[in-house]
């Protein structure tokens, strides 16, 4: 019985998880069509700098809540910058911006390796969250609680910031149909540079948040990727409850996965994604067609 | 003539390879509908794109009030004070009524001198978009949609109106509606150009009369003095 509640909960985690990261990749699939392949590298690289941020190497040690807003504050600034001065010049041309954006995930992946070295960094459960909750017979780690709290405010601030402020309705007019938005005077380009910075620090912030659970290691990023894509395929590039069901849905196909048929995992993770492109190809919530 | 609200003078505008406007030029006078007649590839739309910056021309200028727009992108364009309603309507389905309307919202320029436009004028000429504020746009007939389309335009408080076929797929009653608005915009002072195929409906309506045929300017006149001519008409529309 344990078992199966304690797989649950880690389900439910990694989906919060893959929620942080996933909702900006399909924001930016969805409103600017680039399939911005250094997202799993957002994703470690928020994690790295958040490790230098707590092991005092910078002069100063800060706290693990302050680290992982400070690393993801870095790591949408450097989204932003990566949107201005390389995606920009690449409009209209899918397959150069998908070499583009693997051709630095690449980089950053070697930078990562000369910065932070080869070997695997552990990051410290922050203070408070170390222990576990009771409920009867079965204990819950405190800290994987405090994850799913976590996604699902991010997930009500999203939506509120979608779906109840003009700025968010300027986003869902330039995912509709981004040629009218411009007519219409909104200026799409800064809202692509916008979405972009945001999808990265969410990335960077769930990179630091999964740290102490994943811990960091060279190749985290291409871990984390194709769990990305899979998610926004099967909810919907563009769609918030498409990336928040996704996510929950990936979760426990990957964590029920890796433990029922761990031979067969990657089979179980992609099965839905082959489906779906082929039943449904504009994913269960999404309006476009990837 | 007025001063000029919109001028296109000697545009060339290509798709691919495929030339599509050539040497076009017409001027809209300020607070006047000019027609936009053709048949369908004549280029009517095409002369609607670039005027908002979706297509930029290769050779020619398009001016606003005086001012060169040619190759501004279209965003800038339309803070100069240039609305589309565009052709089908393309309201954004995935916003309320209401919010395909705020997403448009620009403050009353002070060169400006017609009606304010906001949500609440908006509502007050199209009270069925009223009834339907919060519905998903999507769910509208196509007469609503036309309706918000035009809304959502008027929001800008722009000072030029591009109206690309807005009788369009609609029942004869709507059109009737559609016309009205139109005329109560003209009446406001605005400058509004008119694409049509049916010259039925503009003839009424317009001071001003341009033809295009096949990607060239073929008549310009103003609508009186075009009423009785059949023989041009024959020639380059096919009616009367």
């Amino acid at each position: 019985m344990n078992f199966w509640l304690l797989l649950t909960i880690n389900s439910i985690t990694f989906g919060g998880l893959l929620f942080l990261l996933s909702s900006g990749f399909s924001l930016i699939f969805g409103l600017m069509r680039i399939p911005n392949l250094t997202h799993g590298s957002m994703f470690m690289v928020g994690a790295y700098l958040g490790s230098t941020f707590l092991s005092g190497a910078l002069g100063f040690t800060s706290d693990f809540w302050v680290a992982a807003i400070l690393s993801a504050i870095e790591v949408a600034v450097l989204g932003a910058l990566m949107e201005r001065l390389l995606l920009r010049r690449l409009t209209g041309q899918p397959l150069a911006q998908v070499l583009v954006t693997l051709g630095v995930s690449l980089m950053v992946a070697d930078l990562c390796l000369m910065g932070w070295g080869g070997d695997p960094i552990s990051v410290e459960t922050p203070a408070g969250l170390g222990g576990f909750v009771r409920a009867g017979p079965a204990v819950f780690p405190l800290y994987r609680m405090a994850i799913i709290v976590i996604a699902v405010v991010f997930a009500i601030a999203l939506w509120l910031l979608l779906e109840r402020t003009r700025l968010g309705a300027m986003i869902r007019a330039g995912v509709d149909d981004p040629q009218m938005a411009r007519v219409v005077g909104i200026r799409v380009s800064q809202l692509f540079t916008i979405v972009f910075g945001l999808g990265a620090g969410l990335a960077g912030f769930a990179g630091m948040i999964g740290a102490p659970i994943l811990s960091i290691y060279p190749g985290l990023d291409q871990d984390m990727l194709p769990l990305a894509l899979v998610v926004v395929i099967l909810g919907g590039t563009g769609s918030l409850l498409g990336s928040f069901v996704g996510s929950i849905l990936i979760g426990f196909i990957y964590n029920f996965g890796q433990a029922l048929l761990p031979e067969l995992a990657y089979f179980v993770l992609f099965l839905p994604m082959v489906i779906v492109l082929v039943v449904r190809p504009q994913g269960l919530f999404g309006g476009q067609v990837l | 003539m007025a001063n000029s609200a919109l001028v296109l003078s000697g545009i060339d505008a290509y798709y691919g390879d495929s030339h599509v406007l050539q040497k076009v030029s017409f001027e809209l006078g300020e607070g006047r509908l000019l027609g936009l007649l053709g048949r369908n590839g004549a280029g009517k739309s095409t002369c609607m794109n670039v005027s908002v910056g979706l297509l930029p021309p290769r050779a020619g200028v398009v001016e606003v009030f005086g001012t060169p727009v040619t190759r501004l992108p279209p965003e800038q364009i339309a803070a100069r004070g240039v609305a589309l309603v565009p052709q089908g309507r393309r309201v954004f389905k995935s916003l309320t009524v209401r919010e395909n309307l705020i997403v448009a919202a620009r403050d009353k320029d002070a060169a400006t001198r017609h009606a304010n436009w906001n949500a609440a004028t908006v509502f007050a000429m199209f009270p069925r978009l009223a009834e339907r504020a919060n519905q998903l746009s999507a769910h509208l007939s196509g007469g609503e949609q036309q309706m918000l389309a035009i809304g959502r335009a008027l929001m800008a408080n722009p000072r030029v109106l591009l109206m690309d076929e807005p009788s369009e797929g609609l029942a004869p009653q709507i059109v009737a509606e559609v016309m009205t608005t139109i005329r109560k915009l003209k009446e406001s002072g605005l400058s509004i150009v008119l694409v049509e195929q049916s010259p039925k409906l503009v003839f009424d309506i317009a001071d001003d009369i341009v033809i295009l045929n096949s990607g060239r300017v073929a008549v310009v006149s103003t609508a009186a003095a075009l009423k009785n001519d059949g023989v041009d008409l024959r020639q380059h529309l096919g009616v009367f």
